[in-house]
């Protein structure tokens, strides 16, 4: 496919340089360049071009992305940035542009993007489902690993799994894989990626769904900070439609910068002795506070041997506030995650992949 | 331990799940059944089960033994942030965690090994840690005179986290001789042996706990150690075993003796006589 390009950059030596790179590359056809996107917007259409790259470090040109996605409803737009920022990232996301390139940047990486942005899924904002526990051995990898393999069939886009549980994460074992790369190279490696040499970070696994391992040992847990730990799901909302973090249980500082940045947090505790209701009737203290500033909160119980709606009922009145779902146990599933035959055995229609497949579909719908 | 007259026993893991709380706490029981001072600790200080499975309320917690700590080092005695536990003639003190998870937080890990350095009466203090590397549960391991390092071994990624945390411990240079591998829920029907599991963490098991989920689950439904809710299960006896490997009683002499006192006292055999495969008694460990 060929590129008719408008490039939008108010720096005049940037501007000569990209112009330049573009010119010579027979898969692209420079159709004009501007210093402002203003009047890019005004005078674009004669040239009828089907990629726009918008400098988004002028936050004028920031604000008229959504005019430009108005006007060419079909031409691909990238918004172009000095450094990675993530938050301007995610706004131009949010304006249903496809994404950020750095500054500067050859033409294989605009193509590199395009395609990398385009297997995300729609120009929306990402989702980020973090999955909390107050103990281990709850069924949170579980659940997180079955539901980014069900939002990734429902909705189509690209799904990530990141091994936030540091020490002793299962997600690659879940998936019988052995990624090259692990959540504490790409913490400390942060501030030298972009979205598309993040990728690299990711291990696919098939099915739209791709995850980040944990590290080989529990120390280097120790070197990630929660802070560079959050730049990465952040740069890769770029990359994936959904990022669901499996947490570390209990509250730590990684459980808790994530689940504070999440927008959605999924709690889960495996119901054994009885006790477990009182562990997450006092975690739920502290992610009231967040729901209050608008976070969705879903408790769910795991491990619940009849799970009918009376039984759901009961665990609601000792809990004493609602819950999203109760899980039942299900030994095929302990078989298919402990053998690593998660993506490929797991069943279609059983109570468990049901109600993870509901609560994918309440997401994926935007009801939830 | 250097300066600390008591046999500390930190019972820990690497996966969660795998039975420390109800080990801790029937560890505990019979050591105290044996006559021995006994205080268990509970270190999982947010979520703590201790008290729960023990059916158990307290007033004061680590949190104010902490407090009281800083205020005044020199007047601070451990006991008075003690919580008794007794059943059918046996007890023994508890050392609860934070009620409030932000006490948990505030917790300082200095503190916690002061508090524990300052319980000098007690014969065994048993320590309920976390399934993490934790600086608080890395200095607990280094006051401990043995770890009892438990692991079920019916999940593939328990057993990884299992043989992982275990090169851990070696790598951090924790003495193979302090480590001592407890499986639990040894008999339950699985794909993967106990001998592949041995041959993996190249070192045997040191003990071997059955399975028994209903004598477990009665025990917290009843809120007392199993030598009380499920007396006649294998678990309860192999927990007594377990106990007196390592009170140094004399194991074939055990079967529930209902003179407590004189067995607990009779032996004089090294503590690690009953470690499978070593032939050769450690020495320096016994009380």
């Amino acid at each position: 496919m060929k590129y008719r390009v408008i490039l939008v950059e108010h720096e005049a030596g940037r501007l000569s340089q990209l112009a330049g790179a573009l010119k010579i590359d027979s898969d692209f056809d420079l159709a004009a360049t501007f210093f402002k996107a203003e009047q890019a917007l005004g005078q674009s259409s004669v040239f009828r071009p089907n990629l726009f790259l918008v400098d988004v470090d002028d936050s004028q040109n920031l604000n008229l992305l959504s005019s430009f996605i108005d006007l060419f409803p079909q031409a691909t737009i990238l918004g172009t940035m000095e450094q990675w920022k993530a938050d301007t990232a995610e706004r131009v996301i949010e304006a249903g542009a496809l994404g950020c390139l750095v500054k500067p940047f050859r033409t294989r990486d605009v193509l590199q993007a395009i395609k990398l942005y385009k297997r995300r899924g729609k120009s929306l904002p990402t989702r980020t489902m973090a999955f909390f526990s107050p103990k281990g051995h709850s069924g949170r990898t579980t659940m997180a690993s079955v539901m980014a393999i069900e939002l990734a069939k429902k909705s189509g886009e690209a799904v990530a799994l990141i091994d936030a549980d540091l020490q002793f994460g299962d997600v690659s074992m879940f998936f019988d894989v052995v990624p090259q790369h692990n959540v504490v190279e790409a913490s400390h490696d942060v501030r030298l990626l972009n979205p598309a040499t993040l990728e690299a970070y990711f291990h696919p696994v098939g099915n739209g769904v791709w995850i980040m391992g944990g590290p080989t040992r529990p120390e280097h847990a120790e070197l990630v900070e929660a802070n560079n730990l959050i730049d990465v799901v952040r740069m890769a909302g770029s990359l994936f439609r959904y990022v669901l973090l499996d947490l570390p249980a209990g509250f730590n500082p990684i459980s808790l910068a994530l689940a504070e940045f999440a927008d959605t947090d999924i709690l889960l505790s495996m119901i054994q002795s009885g006790h477990e209701i009182r562990h997450m009737k006092r975690s739920m203290k502290m992610f009231n506070t967040w729901g209050a500033y608008g976070k969705k909160i879903y408790p769910f119980f795991s491990g619940v041997k009849k799970c009918t709606a009376e039984q759901k009922k009961k665990i609601e009145e000792e809990f004493g506030r609602p819950v999203t779902n109760i899980l039942p146990m299900e030994s095929r599933i302990t078989d298919i995650t402990g053998s690593g035959r998660l993506m490929k055995d797991l069943p279609e229609s059983m109570p468990y992949v049901n109600e993870v497949m509901s609560l994918a579909n309440d997401i994926v719908m935007g009801r939830r | 331990m250097e300066g600390h007259r008591s046999i500390v026993i930190a019972v820990f893991s690497t996966s969660a799940g795998c039975g420390k709380t109800v080990t801790a706490i029937n560890l505990a029981a019979g050591l105290a059944k044996e006559g021995y001072q006994t205080c268990l600790v509970d270190l999982d200080l947010q979520f703590g089960d201790v008290m729960g499975y023990l059916d158990m309320v307290s007033d004061v917690t680590l949190a104010d033994a902490q407090a009281a700590l800083e205020k005044d080092a020199a007047s601070f005695r451990a006991e008075d942030y003690l919580t008794e536990y007794s059943c059918g003639g046996v007890s023994f003190s508890v050392l609860p965690p934070p009620r409030e998870i932000n006490d948990a937080y505030l917790v300082d890990v200095d503190m916690v090994a002061e508090i524990i350095q300052r319980m000098d009466n007690f014969n065994f203090i048993v320590l309920d840690l976390t399934a993490v590397f934790s600086t608080l549960n890395l200095v607990m391991l280094d006051m401990s005179t043995v770890i009892n390092f438990m692991g079920v071994t019916d999940f593939l990624p328990s057993v990884k986290n299992y043989k992982v945390g275990y090169d851990t411990l070696l790598r951090f240079e924790y003495e193979e001789r302090k480590i001592c591998l407890v499986e639990n829920m040894a008999d339950y029907d699985r794909y993967i042996s106990s001998k592949d599991v041995e041959r993996l963490l190249g070192a045997p098991f040191f003990h071997r706990l059955p399975l028994d989920s209903q004598a477990v689950t009665q025990s917290i439904r009843m809120g007392r150690p199993l030598m009380f809710s499920a007396p006649l299960s294998p678990l309860t006896q192999s927990y007594w075993q377990l106990v007196g490997r390592y009170s140094n009683r004399d194991v074939n002499a055990e079967h529930l003796s209902r003179h407590d006192d004189e067995s607990a006292q009779e032996e004089n055999k090294p503590f690690f006589s009953w470690l499978r495969g070593r032939k050769k008694p450690e020495s320096g460990v016994a009380e």
